[in-house]
Parts: C-alpha cells; sequence; structure tokens
C-alpha cells in the first residue's frame, strides 16, 4: 500500500450526515422526478429528410433536438444535476431508409456503438469548447476531406446542442436563487474543472449525453484515476473535507440511478453504468488511493444498483482492502466484480496491447477488458454454444461407433465452424456515426475521423459459453460408455432424443455418478481443452476486417438461457437433452460456474478448476460465478474468510470473480410477495437488476444456482 | 481400507472453525435433538432428498483414501488462510476408525473435530487426540431435560468432556440457544459451571437458534415438529460465563445486515 494514505483509509462507514443524501436516495427510489418527463421523444425524421442530411448529420440534429427537448431540472436539495426528461431516441431514418442502409450488413446488439468507454480524465482535463476549439482547427485543417469534415461539423452542432442545453440549465439556477450552482455550469463542462466537486457535476452532464445519442452500455471507466487528481488537489487545499467529498460522490452515485429506467437493454439494470476502481497505474505502480476506498465505502452507504463497481486486484492487494469489498459484496448488490490484473495485462499484452495501455484496463458493460479512450471494441459478437458443439459430436459418434477422440475432435470442428461463421458475419458490421461520443476520445476530433471507423484497438469479442455442461456431457460420456461400458450407446442416444423419459435411473446416475467440472480433474481437463478448441479456431482469424482480432472470453451473459431455449420468439429449443444428465430447456450454467445440476463441495474447487484455463487465450472476460450464502458475510471473521476467498482466486491465477451474497429463503419470499421486496437487489450475469422485475425464469434460475455454504 | 459414509464435503464453512476451511459432514448420529438443522446427518444410510428442483441422493460411500485425496488437494489454500479440516456430522464419532484413517492421511492440515460427544471413550480420545481443535457440543445439563430434548442421556457426554480437559487438545464448548429449552438461565448457570471447572477451554461459543433449522425436513419426507415458540428470541445471555471467568462468544453477533437495501 502507497505510503501516503491515511491508516484508517479502508473504513467502512462514512462521515458525512446523511439527511440530505437519505431524503434524496429515497426520492429517486420512489421515482418522483419521473413525473417531470414527457411521454413522446421529439420528431426529426422530417426536417433530416427534407434537408436530404446525410447520416453523421442527422444523428447530430436528432441529438441537438432531444437536448432542445430537456426541460431543465433541479430537484431539492440537488448539487449535481442532470435529470433526463425524454423517453426513448428518435429515429433518424424511415424503416425503409433504415432496411436499405443496414441491408446485407451486421449490426452489433442494438445498433448503435456501445459496450466502450470515453476517455473521461481526457475530456475532463479539455472541457467542451477546447474539444470544439480542435474540432473547428481539424476541420480548417482537412477542407478536402469532405467525410472529415461533415464528422466534424456534426460533432461541433452536438457540442453546442450540450453548451445550449447547460446555458438553460444555469438559467434554471439563477432563477431559482442557487448561485453557486449556477456560477459552477457557467463553467463546466465548457471549460476543464478545477475542483472535485465541479469534476463531478462535469462528468454527471457529459455522461448522460451519451445515452441521448442512442448509445448505451457506456462505462465509467476507471473512476479512481481520473477523478482523483481534483480530489487530491481540494483536499491538500483544504477547500473539501473527506466527509464533504463522501457526501458530494453520494450524490453523484445517487444521480447514476435516476434516469437509467430509460436506458436501453435486456432487463431494467443491463445498463452498463460500470465503474473499475483499483490496480495499477500505467506506470506499473499501485493505483489504489484515498478515493478507491472511498468509493467502496460511498457505495456501502447509497446501496443502489448503479454504479456497477468493479476492482482490479492481485495475489499481493491487502487484505484490508479485500475485506471492505466483501462488505459491499454482504449488501446483496452483487458487487464488486473482481478481476486479476496478473492474468488480464500479461493476456491483453500477448493480444497485442501495448503494456501502458493493457495496464489501464477497464470492463465494458459487463466483464469485457476494453482500453479506455483507445478502444473500439465490439465485444458482443455472438456465443459459441459449447452445448451444443459437444452434443452434436457426442450423437454423431455414438450413432457411428465412433471412438472418444474422434467426438472430441468433432467438437473441435464444431467450434471451430461457429466461430468462422461469427467472424464472418461481423465482415460486414455496420457501426452507426457518433458525432457526439466521438469528442469524448482523443483522436477523433484530431483526426477527423468518426469514433465508428475506429481507434487504436478494434477487437471483436465472442463468448464461449456453458463450458461447465458441455465438459461434464463429454466426461460423462467417456466414463460410462468407453471406459466403465455402464451405458450402451444405443441406450444414451434413446434418453437423449427422449428427454430420459423412461430414462430416470439414467438421468440420475448422469447427474449424480457422471464426473463434473469442479469436482473432478476429468471433467475439469476436459473443460480446459473445450477453451483451447475456441482460441485455436479465434487466432486463426488473422484479422477480424477492421484491423483487430477475435478475442474469446468465457461470459455467457444471457446466453446460457437462449443456448438452452431460445431466444424470445424462436420456434423450439435449439438443444435438446444433453449427456451430463440435462433436459431438455434446463439452464446451462451462467458464466464459469458447474453446471446448475451438479453438487459441487464448494467454491475452492471451483476456484481450482476454472484456474486451470489459459487465460492468456481466453481474453475477453467473463467471471467465474458464486453465490454464497448470506450466513457467510454473518460476522466480521466470516468477512474477513470472504477476502481470503478472493485472494485464493487471485493466487490461484482466475482471470474475473463475481461473487453474490444470496439468501435462497428470502428470494422465495420475494417471488410471493414482490410488493414487501421491491428494493431486493441480485446479480443476473455481468449486471445487478431488482428480483422482482426480472422475469420469472430468471428468478427461477437465480434461486436455483449453486448455493455454496447453505 | 476403511470406508464410511459422507453426506457431504463442503468447502469454505465459514462457521467451523478458524480460517479458511473445508467440512467432512458424516453421516449418522444417535441424538435425536428436537431443534436439529441437518436431519439429512440422522440415518446412516443414503437417502433421496426431494425438492421442489429436484432430487438428490444425500450420502455416499467414500474410502478414506479417497477423502483424503479430496481434501489434500486443496490442503495447501486451507494451510495458507489459517484453517483447514472440520469433521462434524451427523456424529463423527460414529465412524471413529474411518476419521482416524482420514486424519492419518492428510498432509500438515489443522483438524477440528466438531461432536456432540455422544461416543465410547476409546473412539472419542483416539480422534480427539489427532485433532488440533475440538468443537464440543453441550446441550443441556439437566440429564431428564437431555433424554427429553436429545433422546440420549448425558452422562457420557460430560464424561468425555471431562477427559477432554485432561488431554491436552485444547477445545471450544458450543451451546446452541434453543428458546425456552437450552437458553433458560438454569441451564446456562449449569453449563457456566462446568466450563469454569475446565482447563484447556478456549471459549464457549452460544449459537442462536436458526429459524430455518426445519427447512430440510420435508425433503426426507420427514416432519418437524418444534415444541418451542419459533419466533420467540433466544436469550444469548453471557452473564454465567463471565462470572465463572469463562470468555464466551455469541456466534452471529453482529446480524445479517438487510439486504433490500432499505
Amino acid at each position: 500500500m502507497a505510503p501516503h494514505l491515511a491508516p484508517n483509509f479502508l473504513r467502512s462507514t462514512c462521515s458525512f450526515s446523511t439527511a440530505r443524501l437519505d431524503a434524496m436516495r429515497d426520492r429517486v427510489r420512489a421515482g418522483e422526478h419521473k413525473s417531470l418527463r414527457s411521454m413522446e421523444p421529439p420528431e426529426v425524421l422530417a426536417e433530416c429528410d427534407a434537408e436530404g442530411l446525410p447520416w453523421p448529420k442527422r444523428v447530430a440534429r436528432m441529438f441537438r433536438r432531444v437536448c432542445e427537448a430537456q426541460y431543465p431540472v433541479v430537484l431539492p436539495g440537488e448539487r449535481i444535476v442532470f435529470t433526463r426528461t425524454t423517453p426513448g431516441i428518435p429515429p433518424v431514418y424511415r424503416d425503409d431508409q433504415w432496411k436499405t442502409l443496414t441491408s446485407g450488413r451486421t449490426l452489433h446488439e442494438l445498433g448503435p456503438i456501445s459496450n466502450i468507454c470515453a476517455d473521461w480524465g481526457f475530456v475532463l482535463s479539455q472541457g467542451l469548447l477546447e474539444r470544439k476549439r480542435i474540432a473547428t482547427g481539424t476541420a480548417s485543417r482537412l477542407r478536402q476531406d469532405a467525410l472529415a469534415r461533415e464528422f466534424l461539423e456534426a460533432s461541433v452542432e452536438t457540442i453546442d446542442a450540450v453548451l445550449a442545453l447547460v446555458r438553460r440549465y444555469r438559467e434554471k439556477a439563477l432563477e431559482m436563487g442557487l448561485t453557486p450552482l449556477a456560477a459552477m455550469l457557467e463553467k463546466v463542462p465548457a471549460q476543464a474543472p478545477a475542483t472535485f466537486h465541479e469534476a463531478l457535476q462535469a462528468l454527471r452532464i457529459l455522461h448522460s449525453m451519451v445515452w441521448l445519442e442512442g448509445h448505451y452500455h457506456a462505462g465509467l471507466g476507471r473512476f479512481d484515476q481520473y477523478m482523483w487528481p481534483y480530489l487530491q488537489r481540494d483536499l491538500e487545499s483544504g477547500s473539501i473535507t473527506m466527509a464533504g467529498a463522501e457526501e458530494l460522490l453520494a450524490e453523484f452515485f445517487i444521480s447514476l440511478n435516476k434516469d437509467s429506467d430509460l436506458y436501453p437493454g435486456v432487463q431494467q439494470g443491463d445498463n452498463g453504468q460500470t465503474i473499475m476502481l483499483g490496480g495499477v497505474r500505467r506506470d506499473g505502480a499501485s493505483a489504489v488511493n484515498e478515493l478507491t476506498a472511498m468509493a467502496i465505502r460511498v457505495a456501502l452507504y447509497t446501496n443502489m444498483i448503479d454504479p456497477k463497481i468493479n476492482l482490479r486486484i492481485s495475489s499481493d492487494t491487502d487484505l484490508a482492502l479485500l475485506r471492505l469489498a466483501a462488505e459491499l459484496t454482504r449488501n446483496g448488490l452483487g458487487f464488486p466484480q473482481y478481476s486479476n490484473d496478473e492474468v488480464v495485462i500479461p493476456a491483453l499484452v500477448k493480444h497485442g496491447y501495448a503494456l501502458e495501455d493493457a495496464r489501464d484496463y477497464t470492463v465494458a458493460a459487463c466483464w469485457e477488458f476494453i482500453i479506455p479512450g483507445k478502444g473500439m471494441e465490439v465485444v458482443n459478437t455472438g456465443a459459441v454454444s459449447l452445448p451444443l458443439a459437444v452434443d452434436q459430436a457426442i450423437r454423431h459418434g455414438l450413432s457411428s461407433g465412433e471412438g472418444f477422440e474422434a467426438i472430441l475432435l468433432r467438437a473441435a470442428g464444431n467450434i471451430r465452424e461457429r466461430v468462422f461463421e461469427l467472424a464472418a458475419e461481423y465482415r460486414r458490421l455496420l457501426l452507426p456515426p457518433a458525432p457526439y461520443y466521438s469528442a469524448l476520445f482523443e483522436g477523433c476530433l484530431e483526426k477527423g475521423r468518426d469514433l465508428s471507423r475506429g481507434l487504436k484497438y478494434n477487437n471483436f469479442g465472442l463468448h464461449a459459453a456453458a463450458a461447465a455442461n458441455a465438459a461434464d456431457a463429454l466426461a460423462a460420456v467417456r466414463r460410462f460408455v468407453y471406459e466403465e461400458r455402464s451405458v450402451s450407446a444405443s441406450e444414451l442416444l434413446d434418453a437423449l432424443d427422449h428427454n430420459f423419459e423412461n430414462h430416470e435411473p439414467l438421468l440420475r446416475k448422469l447427474r449424480e455418478d457422471g464426473p463434473k467440472v469442479g469436482n473432478e480433474e476429468e471433467a475439469n481437463r476436459l473443460m480446459v481443452r473445450l477453451f483451447e478448441f475456441v482460441a485455436d479456431a479465434c487466432e486463426a482469424i488473422e484479422d477480424n476486417g477492421r484491423g483487430g482480432k477475435m478475442r474469446p472470453g468465457a461470459g455467457s451473459a444471457m446466453y446460457y438461457v437462449w443456448l438452452a431455449r431460445g431466444k424470445p420468439g424462436d420456434a423450439g429449443y435449439p438443444i435438446g437433452a444433453t449427456a451430463e444428465g440435462r433436459r431438455r430447456g434446463e439452464f446451462f450454467s451462467a458464466n464459469l460456474a458447474p453446471s446448475p445440476n451438479a453438487t459441487i463441495r464448494g467454491p475452492i474447487s471451483v476456484l481450482q478448476a476454472f484456474s486451470q484455463i489459459d487465460y492468456r487465450r481466453i481474453c475477453n472476460g467473463g467471471p467465474i460465478t458464486m453465490e454464497l450464502s448470506d450466513l457467510a458475510f454473518r460476522d466480521e471473521d466470516s468477512i474477513a474468510k470472504c477476502a481470503m476467498l478472493v485472494r485464493t482466486f487471485a493466487q490461484l491465477g482466475c482471470q474475473q470473480l463475481q461473487l453474490n451474497a444470496l439468501n435462497a429463503e428470502k428470494l422465495l419470499e420475494a417471488k410471493r410477495h414482490p410488493e414487501l421486496y421491491r428494493n431486493l437487489i441480485v446479480r443476473v450475469w455481468g449486471w445487478s437488476g431488482y428480483f422482482c422485475e426480472l422475469a420469472p425464469e430468471y428468478q427461477d434460475h437465480v434461486v436455483a444456482r449453486q448455493l455454496y455454504g447453505l | 481400507m476403511t470406508s464410511g459414509i459422507i453426506h457431504e464435503i463442503r468447502e469454505f464453512t465459514t462457521h467451523d472453525g478458524p480460517g479458511m476451511r473445508t467440512t467432512v459432514f458424516l453421516k449418522g448420529c444417535l441424538l435425536r435433538c428436537a431443534w436439529c438443522h441437518n436431519p439429512e446427518g440422522l440415518s446412516p444410510q443414503p437417502q433421496v432428498m426431494r425438492t421442489a428442483s429436484g432430487e438428490r441422493t444425500a450420502g455416499r460411500l467414500y474410502t478414506a483414501q479417497e477423502v483424503a485425496e479430496i481434501l489434500n488437494r486443496q490442503s495447501a489454500i486451507l494451510r495458507s488462510n489459517g484453517g483447514g479440516v472440520t469433521f462434524s456430522g451427523g456424529e463423527p464419532l460414529l465412524q471413529a476408525r474411518f476419521v482416524e484413517e482420514i486424519i492419518d492421511r492428510l498432509s500438515n492440515v489443522h483438524v477440528v473435530l466438531d461432536t456432540a460427544g455422544y461416543a465410547t471413550e476409546s473412539a472419542f480420545r483416539r480422534v480427539a487426540a489427532k485433532s488440533q481443535l475440538v468443537y464440543f457440543d453441550v446441550k443441556l445439563v439437566d440429564w431428564e431435560a437431555h433424554i427429553l430434548y436429545t433422546g440420549v442421556d448425558n452422562a457420557p457426554i460430560l464424561a468425555n468432556l471431562r477427559r477432554l480437559s485432561s488431554m491436552d487438545v485444547p477445545f471450544v464448548i458450543r451451546v446452541p440457544l434453543v428458546p425456552g429449552i437450552t437458553d433458560t438461565n438454569a441451564n446456562l448457570r449449569a453449563i457456566a459451571g462446568i466450563a469454569g471447572s475446565l482447563p484447556g477451554l478456549v471459549r464457549v461459543d452460544l449459537l442462536p437458534y436458526n429459524r430455518a433449522a426445519g427447512g430440510k425436513y420435508a425433503a426426507l419426507g420427514m416432519q418437524f415438529r418444534p415444541s418451542w415458540n419459533e419466533a420467540q428470541p433466544v436469550n444469548p445471555d453471557i452473564e454465567p460465563f463471565l462470572a465463572a471467568g469463562v470468555p464466551v462468544n455469541v456466534v452471529g453477533a453482529r446480524g445479517p445486515r438487510e439486504t433490500t437495501g432499505e
């Protein structure tokens, strides 16, 4: 730990008086501010068509109109303002135009640029007026480049729109007699902030605007790094106290929860407002500072789903910091999520990232590693269903009398085919222009290049999903059919074809006596091989079409449901019953976790199993996901043990970890009486959400997931 | 090679001893404590548990070597986190030879024996001597009450407790606090009286009754019939212990924080 840190900097209790913030938090939870929203977004299509605007200008116009449609809101007691008052993002093309534009092309997720992280520190250090000055300068330098000029003009239009909106906020503040607020808005985000308060206000506005351009999953990056200089200066000059800083930070965190229901995502809460704490600096020294601990402490107080906290650690991270983090896990919000620097940084370097950039990594909405300001990564091209690749190989092998090695090779072939399919699909990637978001990345305005044309890093990510189920299926087939010969190929095929109807004893045997990832090395080793097949396939693709590579990951996101049951609206199941003793329709494991119906000894075996993956080759992220009973957080002694468990995760060389404190009884009670548990928050995959707002099948899965220690 | 029946090997058991621990739950127990919250530990046979999320078999035969191999794979992790292995149950001393052989095969692992103490002197001495710490349950001092609520006489238990205090193995007395039954002032005073006279005692742990105790009975086709008022708050009275000069600790005293965000 760096020597300048105060001895009690890892304390868990905030020291400000919370009355004002308690009231603010209650009002945000109750959603009072939502009554100030209009029903409809503004209409912009007609004018875009009438003026025959090109795409970037359409986006800029839309952004401007949405900014203009905002009604300035200063809620009671607020010292950091901005509240969104329009829902939705209006289309800039008619359906038929959009169809023509996107025909034959692939859109990433919902279409707009998402899942990246702006260079917040850089933008704050400049202020919007400086960004505008740079854009204008580049435009005059690149007079001959029509494409660049069009982009820069569009970008300037968006900057002006933000500044105009802030002016209206300032007038509102003056009208209300809030002189200090008005004075602050006079300055930021137009100019660089000088204080922690100004920096938070500037960030609140700049970040909120990203959504108004249609983007989503907009991360806040290494918050404790780029905000610390402002706070440090204030603390040193004595212009702010620790308590005062905590209070401002709490208000900022609460503000992130105001508009999040308007943000697109698969389920409420899936909005990607992540912050990353800790780790190392670009020069390799420890990055832990007072703000690292303060952010965790304040999150303990606010206890809301945003921001989602990530913590970078290593095998020698101070146990006291891990204890503080475990306190946060105890709140049941499903974070912090941990990433292991000792594994992640070398993996990024191996994938072509400069060492200094690799040390600067953060995560996208869920867990995908990205470099703030330098990555235009497309992290979620899709999933490789490992259970499907394996199931097809098993069925083919058993019916044609092949040996086990032939089944494995066939599975590898199926995996490669799927990876190549994704790569081919994403060669046709179409990223819409992003004139505002581009202004928040160093280089776009400087070079006259829209973000959508790429940055320093342009890799694609994919998820190799449900590895444990796939490995367990292979391990069961090898043991029972090929080694013990206690199950015949035809019997197993018949059972799989009939969803184990009239094959209950076999189902039980597969579930209870089969080798399982977590419990048995023979299953662990097959799991590791599956990831090798995925990495082999990805590495065979030299260029993804944008000067990047395919990065395989171990996450599953929503795929653990979709790959088992199909996406909403799909006809039929994408896969039937499987050889690990899983009936058709049952979920697969979420992220890195044992098969849902396997009984595993516990977290040590799970960490030991997943530590065997070669993460230098699997670097799109994807956490080991564990639920611990909230009994494991009952007292100081237990919390210290949770900290040890997290340190063990790092010491074993695992990559990423999600730890959730869960009380199964309480969840069942919440299902029965949702009205009493509106604020109950659980981690779902890469994000946390309100339990009672989850669809029933997600609720069931959260309840059914392995409860260690219960 | 000895084999035995285990109903679960569970890692990261945070309340079964110092540091990071893995607990081996041995299946089978002669006591029938009315508040038992591990009913699958009672019968020495495998049993099918039927729950809403499916069926599973609780209980499997293992060889001592098999168990030791599983534990030795993680012994370095347990050791470096100040922990080790706990043998619990059920009643581990009902399978004393099996437990002994597992311990003999462990490589440098801290062992906690978690026992109700109802065992022969020989079994008790042999396993306790191979342990670094003993968690010894004392429920009721009054023998009639003990028979009524646990089904057995407490004389062999209290005799083993006295033997333990002469064995040079540190031990903790654990008292489950069941409202109106074990948490009465009379019972706690009696336990404190015994505890105060035992050299080698580290401390007394009071374990407040867990209302989820009856949770697993239905899955086993059994019935949970508490004769006490489950809603009645327990009486975690540490006074008699302090008076007797015995260190005392109420387990989980900080209480689970409300996770609903309020």
